[in-house]
């Protein structure tokens, strides 16, 4: 007889073994088949950190800082660290220039997640953060950042900012992820490549309450951040801080160009703003009053509006009249305070009469420049009026006019200049050259940027050609900037028919004309007034000059809205602007004044919108 | 009786130490140093300075090591009659002290089940665990014991439900599932095996109730007994008519119907069970109540399975539901066993080395000297480790049965099948639970996992079988 229990014994020993086979089996697959394990172990500890690298610098053109990256810290806590009696929290709120009551906050968040680290402020300064560290105060901690910061406080529209990417911009840049900076408007934006250098990664080990723990693979396979590139900028700041100054209270921009190069000196547009204002802790409140001023200081007027350009188009126009032949330097027109086509008349001022062109630019005489026009684009030879339209509209972009000019500056305006398709569609094709005369002297259908006006200006002082403006001349790390900025772009005119024009400019300024005031004892300043209507209430005022005579210096546009005459505001803004540059010195500080006293009336367009605005505003927040 | 066997002792001595087992005493050495070291890594990071601080665990852990030896060598030195007398005591001391933890005990992860001595806890349920093997080896070695006698049965199904009673009100359930062990000593010592056949469908058919839809659990069912039924009558027409009859009968009622498919189909069993057992009983074919009775069993089993999880408490219920794989949850239930298997599973053959496992380095695994402790051994010393500490554990539980086949009185082999059983569904649950096998429940690996009462506890329940087993070769009996 077989014994029962030994039977039961060996099943069950059988059974243990089972067990242990099952248990090894698994044990087997998961260590030793499996490679599924190892990486989730690795994925678990090691984090991949970005490093962010110093952004780069501007200089201006003599070498003094526009744009500085300064050192800043964001501060955090890990509540854990917390000394347990308590610490000076009076004392730390002083030091990171905070209120009590926000640290508090701040506390209350961070003792949600104990052990991580929990941002309590940004921007902290270099000194308020060795205030910190001599505190001791334990649990808290400082992180290295960089912030903006500008010396002269100039230049807001022109610098551009710094900002948080969107989420389109991730979509659209690798580069870039959540939490990333990149520049937006200005040269930040145009120049964001070279500007914010390469960031590195570092590979960190961390625990499971997300604390670091150290490096991983002893930091073999981490890649150290690479600073951005330092540009050198064409902007004087000394000039752009005054050009700034002269335009408060008005709102237009100012341009200047040195014309041998296309290098811009001087780049507003008028409201300004002070760009420290988009950096640091009230950035977001700096942001939104901007938003909600009708002034619209962050839109930059130097390139991007579309300003008809009024009598300093005359140029243009006398110009293509020379080049086509419609026209003599010694032809004479008379005017009797206008030009009358049909029952119409464009009105004129009063000078003496019959005019020839160097006293027409001189004077600024309407009807001139109406038989200009009118004579050329009836001219038989072109077949048709619209024909007329069509070369004039081909000279006109010649001058860098209704398109952009290419240069690195960001958002660049076209501007507008009419076509013949344009007054088919608008007039159902009935139009004559009566109906377009107002082209004659830059105003009707025409727009142009102030950048483009400057641009011309330069043109003339070149006696025909331009280079491309730009604003940066120089790259770290770099022999040249892009070559299109060293190559001359020719009009459609010849240069020597910018001799009497030239001329024109000079007596304008120097003999009798509308100009006198820019008037400089040995610089042979050349300017031309112009003086735009406009349907929104007083006409704008505007000067385009450039000096001296021969191997000029710079190239100016000035551009006041509502501002009235061309002679009464913006030519003694281009003027100062002029004689800061040439002579490094003001010798007519009674003008300054007279700039600075000069204001506008906005009252019946800007502070009327803005009134209507804020009210409405204050409605919605009531609703609410 | 005549044994085809011959398990004895190699030697005899008349000094007690020399009669102890040696090969068991060494693997619980082994064991207990293994645990050690595990909790040692699982003291520091890198951030732990002082490595001789008596506030780390492993000096703790070290200190209760000691306490053990001289448990142990007490344990050694008492007659080994003392154990017989006071299985009645120690029982109805460990009933009173679960009774105790439940009215005025202190509530850990949810479980009522501590008492909590200054700053030492203890979980009294690992000293009923020897008392109920005490109890059982008591009961069950009475001269008059016949485990197949029903009276007798229901005597040691008492000693077993007590206990697993109170526990479970503690909200314990882990450690009351413990005490199932001792089914694998109750078959050892003649249990019928048809005991266990409903036991096994119990757990199938509860298993099925949480996964399947229960129409396709009673399908499943219909055609497997009908094929049973084939094979033992060798009869086939008869059952294919009944089986489409029913189905058919199923499909009619549930679309001409309103009732839903679940309710038509077990009306249509319910009368299909009817007519089967009406012929069964007329043809006096009796083998075919056997699976009309499982069916009733489970008809009534299923819905009540669904009820009852329904009231299960939450944690509970998502410890199944995520063990079963029907909700896919790594952040929270899951957690742990991912992080689990994660270390275990990047252990690779060798391992990472002692203290340089970064799930334990860097805290990635919860309650990692405690319930995960495996995970330390997987992780830092690879399959190799696991290999060995398996092979330990799988050792001491044969050598403990075989201890228990060589004391030829019941008390000591009763108790040496108790201690090998529960240590068997420790490690089982245990280790499965650290690799995805087994559902999380709280209890501890056997000798390793940090906490005195545990180490202390399971040091008295192995020195016990070894003083027992030590004194076969003595010739005294029990009085």
């Amino acid at each position: 007889m077989v014994d029962q229990g030994y039977v039961r014994f060996r099943i069950l020993r059988i059974i243990v073994i089972a067990v242990a086979v099952v248990i090894l089996i698994r044990l087997f697959s998961m260590q030793i088949i499996s490679d599924e394990y190892d990486e989730k172990a690795t994925r678990n500890i090691v984090r991949v950190e970005t490093e962010y690298p110093m952004r780069g610098e501007v200089l201006d053109r003599r070498g003094e800082y526009l744009v500085k990256s300064r050192v800043c810290y964001d501060v955090v806590v890990v509540y854990r660290e917390l000394p347990k009696s308590g610490f000076d929290t009076l004392r730390l709120a002083t030091i990171l220039d905070i209120t009590p009551e926000r640290l508090q906050r701040q506390l209350k968040k961070a003792s949600q997640s104990p052990r991580a680290a929990t941002l309590v402020v940004g921007y902290l300064s270099q000194d308020s953060k060795l205030l910190l560290d001599e505190g001791g105060f334990k649990g808290f901690h400082t992180r290295f950042r960089t912030a903006r910061e500008y010396p002269r406080k100039i230049g807001g529209n022109l610098l551009g900012y710094v900002s948080e990417v969107t989420e389109n911009q991730v979509n659209k840049w690798e580069y870039y992820e959540m939490g990333d900076y990149i520049g937006t408007n200005g040269v930040e934006s145009a120049y964001e490549a070279e500007l914010r250098g390469e960031k590195g990664v570092s590979y960190r080990i961390y625990d499971s309450h997300g604390a670091v723990k150290g490096s991983y693979n002893d930091g073999l396979d981490d890649i150290l951040p690479v600073k951005g590139a330092q540009l050198t900028s064409t902007i004087d700041a000394r000039l752009q801080e005054f050009a700034e100054e002269l335009m408060v209270g008005k709102i237009g921009a100012v341009v200047a160009i040195e014309p041998s190069t296309g290098e811009i000196l001087v780049m507003v547009s008028s409201p300004s703003y002070n760009p420290d204002l988009m950096v640091g802790r009230q950035r977001n409140n700096n942001y939104a009053s901007m938003l909600h001023d009708m002034r619209q200081p962050q839109f930059n007027r130097a390139v991007k509006s579309k300003y008809p350009p009024g009598s300093t188009f005359k140029l243009v126009q006398g110009l293509i009249g020379l080049q086509e032949g419609v026209l003599r330097p010694n032809t004479k027109y008379p005017c009797n305070m206008g030009f009358a086509y049909g029952s119409r008349k464009m009105a004129c001022h009063a000078h003496s009469s019959p005019l020839d062109l160097r006293d027409a630019v001189a004077h600024s005489c309407n009807a001139y420049f109406c038989y200009v026009f009118r004579d050329m684009i009836t001219n038989s030879k072109y077949g048709s009026v619209k024909e007329g339209v069509r070369v004039w509209n081909e000279y006109v972009n010649s001058f860098g006019f209704g398109r952009q000019l290419g240069t690195d500056f960001y958002g660049e305006g076209k501007g507008y200049v009419p076509t013949p398709e344009f007054y088919d569609k608008g007039y159902n094709q009935r139009w004559n050259w009566g109906t377009v005369i107002s082209c004659a002297i830059g105003q009707g259908e025409m727009g142009c940027t102030p950048l483009q006006m400057a641009n011309l200006a330069a043109i003339v002082a070149n006696r025909g050609y331009y280079y491309i403006p730009h604003i940066i001349k120089h790259i770290e790390g770099r022999d040249s900037i892009d070559r299109k900025f060293y190559e001359r772009h020719y009009t459609l005119v010849d240069s020597i028919h910018f001799v009497p024009i030239v001329e024109g400019m000079w007596r304008g300024v120097n003999v009798a004309g509308t100009s006198g005031k820019a008037r400089l004892e040995g610089y042979d300043v050349c300017g031309k007034t112009g003086t735009a209507e406009n349907p929104n209430g007083k006409d704008h005022s505007t000067f385009l000059s450039f000096a001296p005579k021969n191997n000029p210096k710079i190239a100016i546009s000035v551009y006041v809205e509502h501002g009235g005459f061309g002679a009464s505001i913006a030519l003694p803004i281009a003027s100062l602007i002029e004689e800061l540059y040439l002579t490094d010195t003001i010798k007519r500080p009674h003008l300054i004044e007279e700039v600075k006293n000069f204001t506008p009336d906005y009252s019946r367009n800007y502070d009327a919108k803005q009134r209507k605005y804020d009210e409405k505003r204050k409605k919605a927040a009531q609703k609410k | 009786m005549i044994s085809e066997y011959n398990i004895s002792r190699r030697g005899s001595s008349t000094s007690l130490f020399g009669n102890v087992d040696r090969t068991a005493l060494g693997i619980y050495i082994a064991i207990v140093i293994i645990g050690v070291l595990s909790i040692t890594s699982a003291s520091f990071d890198a951030e732990t300075t002082n490595i001789f601080s008596f506030s780390h665990n492993y000096m703790k852990q070290i200190v209760w090591v000691g306490i053990s030896s001289v448990m142990a060598a007490v344990v050694l030195l008492l007659d080994r009659r003392l154990f017989h007398m006071f299985a009645y005591p120690a029982y109805i001391l460990g009933i009173l002290l679960l009774l105790g933890a439940l009215a005025f005990g202190r509530e850990v992860n949810g479980a009522k089940a501590w008492f909590e001595l200054g700053s030492i806890r203890v979980q009294p349920v690992e000293f009923v665990k020897i008392a109920t093997a005490l109890m059982m080896a008591r009961i069950m070695s009475d001269y008059s014991f016949n485990i197949r006698r029903f009276t007798d049965l229901v005597k040691v199904a008492l000693v077993i439900i007590i206990p697993f009673g109170i526990i479970v009100l503690q909200n314990d359930t882990g450690s009351g599932l413990v005490l199932g062990a001792f089914l694998f000593v109750m078959y050892r010592e003649g249990l019928s095996k048809y005991i266990y056949f409903p036991v096994i469908f119990t757990i199938v058919l509860f298993i099925a109730a949480l996964v399947l839809q229960p129409v396709i659990i009673f399908l499943v069912l219909l055609i497997l007994f009908t094929l049973y039924s084939i094979l033992k009558t060798q009869e086939l027409e008869g059952h294919m008519r009944f089986l489409f009859g029913v189905i058919l009968a199923w499909l009619l009622l549930s679309t001409l119907t309103p009732l839903s498919g679940y309710v038509s189909l077990m009306i249509v069993c319910g009368v299909a069970v009817l007519i089967l057992t009406f012929l069964a009983v007329k043809t006096r074919t009796m083998m075919l109540l056997w699976p009309i009775l499982m069916f009733v069993y489970a008809m009534l089993f299923v819905p009540t399975t669904d009820l009852l999880f329904s009231h299960l408490e939450p944690h509970q219920k998502n410890r199944i539901h995520t063990f079963l794989g029907l909700v896919d949850d790594p952040r929270n239930v899951g957690y742990n066993v991912n992080q689990s298997k994660i270390a275990i599973g990047s252990g690779g053959m060798w391992g990472k080395g002692f203290m340089e496992g970064t799930q334990i380095k860097y805290d990635y695994v919860p309650e990692k000297h405690t319930d995960f402790i495996f995970c330390i051994v997987g992780e830092e010393w690879g399959f190799f480790g696991a290999f060995i500490v398996v092979s330990l554990y799988i050792a001491l539980i044969l050598r403990l049965m075989r201890m228990g086949e060589r004391i030829k009185e019941p008390f000591g082999r009763v108790y040496c099948y108790s201690v090998a059983a529960i240590l068997l569904v420790h490690v089982l649950v245990n280790v499965g639970m650290t690799i995805g096998l087994m559902p999380v429940m709280g209890i501890p690996l056997p000798l390793m996992s940090y906490g005195g009462s545990s180490l202390v506890a399971f040091t008295l329940l192995i020195m016990i079988a070894i003083r027992l087993d030590a004194s076969t070769s003595d010739g005294d009996i029990y009085i």
